[in-house]
């Protein structure tokens, strides 16, 4: 198992953002997880990756407790995320941005090889001519892409990527999605969970699909059995459901 | 890549400058001025150019290393003339340190602003300790000039306080840039650009920032050390707490900085010269109404160049043949 949550909880004053989920991925596995606005998915990232210290419940990484490890610690060993709304270094190039994944993620990787995979990072989800550009000159969806570049960087071994694909055409979602299944498997990526409101885009995708609602796990399994579940459908109504 | 290229830029204003206050009767010391200013600015720039955060106690840092160079000429004088200075600059380093380690172990845990709060409180604890506590002669400070003709003869005085000081500066100065053009082509200078850019998204992507902060400020705080042992000890050759630990030099550093260009290697060196040549010949020109003057002028370069005037002339100079000598 990768990774494992026992009974997280996050609060901010009297909101519980996250309650109380226990939730495990295991290696190779592609997650889905779902759920309407505000039901705490990106929390749950935030306080995976370290960004927020949980209020309760505890964390485990291949079977090593990471509940009170710095943010920087979990990223040496292996996690990585995109933000949904995009935090570019604004100042410095786009290759840098990606550089500095290198650099400091799992790929620990030096200055100079840290520019060379940053090359080959930007030519794979193709902003390789915006490299000498300064990042905060980007597009939101060239942002979007210099994140993902960022993170694949990283070498790591769980990737969260929080609606990478909101915004995007039809034709980025699918070039994006194969690229994730092409880059999982070549680079060894070994599991990669995806938060996403467009449903055509995670049937594709997630093998197993875990929704969220109001902070709860809601249900979780097999992504087509789970996103036609009554309890599911319930909740999403009055949601626009996009299954493409 | 890599590049070292500006280092080339570098020191040929080094060399023009030396050169122009050697060949030109009268322009050694407004030179010198300069360098003392860029070199202010080179040391901060490590810090609050690299990370964004302001050290209101920078000069607090300029002092305690002028007290380690005091101290160990006017107290350690019978140990002979080199090794009295091998360990005046010994205790220059470690007094810098261990100041910069307990006020960066501290400070250094509040983010932004509340660091810059927290800092303002150094340079003046500082002072009044060496004050009420009489330390290190109090405040009556450490005279120098009459314990150093008596032990070292008063040519070795001259030399020490003309030739010797003007050249540690210029080494301090030059030194403080070749550090900087290191830090920048390195992991701890893409560390630090990504902390200053958004300190929580460097966290994520695995940069331990605090410990990249500690540093910056600690190399920052000693070279500022190293300047106040050379550019006020020995060229003085007295210390008095009111005269190096005077908040001005703090605020001066941090103009010149934003000026030439925050985190730039050549943007203290041009921000140095635009502020000591301006400030030094305004004093001439309008005596007493200087600052009146300087400080619509700075503003104005500010305005026109935000990102600084070397932040300016780096982008100008993209794509163009200019490129990798301007950083
Ligand atoms: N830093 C914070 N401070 C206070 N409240 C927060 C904070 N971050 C999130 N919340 C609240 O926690 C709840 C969960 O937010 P979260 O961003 O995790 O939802 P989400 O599922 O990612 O939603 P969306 O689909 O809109 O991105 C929301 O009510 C949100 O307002
Ligand atoms: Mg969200």
């Amino acid at each position: 198992m990768l990774l494992k949550l026992e009974e997280v909880t996050k609060r901010f004053g009297g909101l519980v953002a996250v309650n109380s989920v226990s939730l495990e991925i295991d290696e190779g596995e592609k997650v889905g997880i779902v759920g309407p606005n505000g039901s705490g998915k990106t929390t749950l990232y935030n306080v995976i990756s370290g960004v927020y210290a949980p209020d309760g419940g505890r964390i485990f990484f291949e079977g090593k407790e990471i509940t009170n490890l710095p943010a920087h610690e979990r990223t040496k060993l292996g996690i990585a995320r995109t933000f949904q709304v995009p935090r570019p270094f604004g100042s410095a190039t786009v290759r840098e941005n990606v550089a500095i994944g290198a650099m400091f993620g799992r790929a620990n990787a030096g200055v100079d090889e840290a520019l060379e995979m940053a090359d080959r990072y930007l030519e794979m989800v193709g902003i390789y001519e915006l490299r000498e550009k300064e990042a905060k000159l980007l597009t939101p969806l060239e942002k979007k892409l210099m994140e993902l570049a960022r993170a694949l960087a990283m070498k790591p071994k769980l990737l969260l990527l929080d609606e990478l694909l909101a915004g995007m055409n039809p034709q980025d979602i699918n070039r994006i999605l194969d690229l994730i299944n092409k880059v999982k498997e070549e680079e060894n990526i070994a599991t990669i969970a995806m938060v996403e409101h467009l449903m055509h885009a995670i049937t594709k995708f997630a093998e197993r699909v875990v929704v969220m609602h109001q902070g709860s796990k809601l249900i979780e399994g097999p992504t087509m059995e789970v996103l036609n579940h009554p309890k599911v459908v319930e909740v999403y109504l009055g949601e626009k459901l996009k299954i493409g | 890549m890599r590049n070292y290229t500006p280092l080339v830029t570098l020191l040929l204003i080094y060399a023009v400058m030396i050169a122009i206050g050697q060949g030109i009767q009268g322009m050694w010391q407004p030179i010198m001025l300069v360098i003392f200013y860029i070199a202010v600015g080179q040391a901060l720039n490590i810090f609050l150019g690299m990370t964004g955060y302001v050290n209101f106690g920078y000069v607090a840092l300029l002092g305690v290393g002028a007290y380690g160079m005091a101290v160990a000429l006017g107290y350690y004088t019978d140990l002979g003339l080199i090794p009295a200075l091998t360990l005046g600059f010994i205790l220059a380093i470690l007094l810098a340190f261990i100041v910069s380690m307990v006020v960066g172990g501290i400070a250094l845990r509040l983010r932004g602003a509340y660091f810059a709060i927290a800092t303002i409180g150094v340079n003046e604890g500082i002072k009044y300790l060496i004050l009420g506590g009489k330390i290190w002669g109090g405040s009556s400070g450490i005279v120098l000039s009459g314990i150093l003709r008596k032990a070292y003869g008063a040519e070795t005085m001259r030399f020490l306080s003309t030739v010797f000081a003007d050249a540690g500066l210029i080494v301090v100065a030059i030194l403080s840039g070749v550090i900087t053009m290191y830090i920048l082509n390195s992991r701890l200078g893409y560390g630090l650009i990504a902390l200053r850019e958004d300190e929580d998204a460097a966290k994520v992507m695995g940069i331990n920032v605090r410990r990249y902060k500690q540093i910056a400020f600690v190399i920052s705080c000693i070279l500022a050390g190293l300047i106040g042992a050379t550019a006020w000890t020995l060229k003085l050759t007295y210390v008095f707490p009111q005269d190096v630990f005077a908040i001005n030099y703090t605020v001066e550093a941090i103009v010149i900085v934003m000026l030439g260009g925050a985190g730039t290697l050549l943007g203290p060196v041009v921000g140095g010269l635009i502020y000591a040549l301006l400030k030094y010949y305004l004093t001439i020109a309008f005596p007493g109404m200087q600052l009146l003057i300087l400080a619509p002028l700075l503003i104005i370069v500010i305005l026109l160049f935000p990102e600084g005037v070397v932040g300016y002339l780096a982008k100008a100079a993209r794509g163009t043949r200019f490129e990798k000598f301007v950083r």
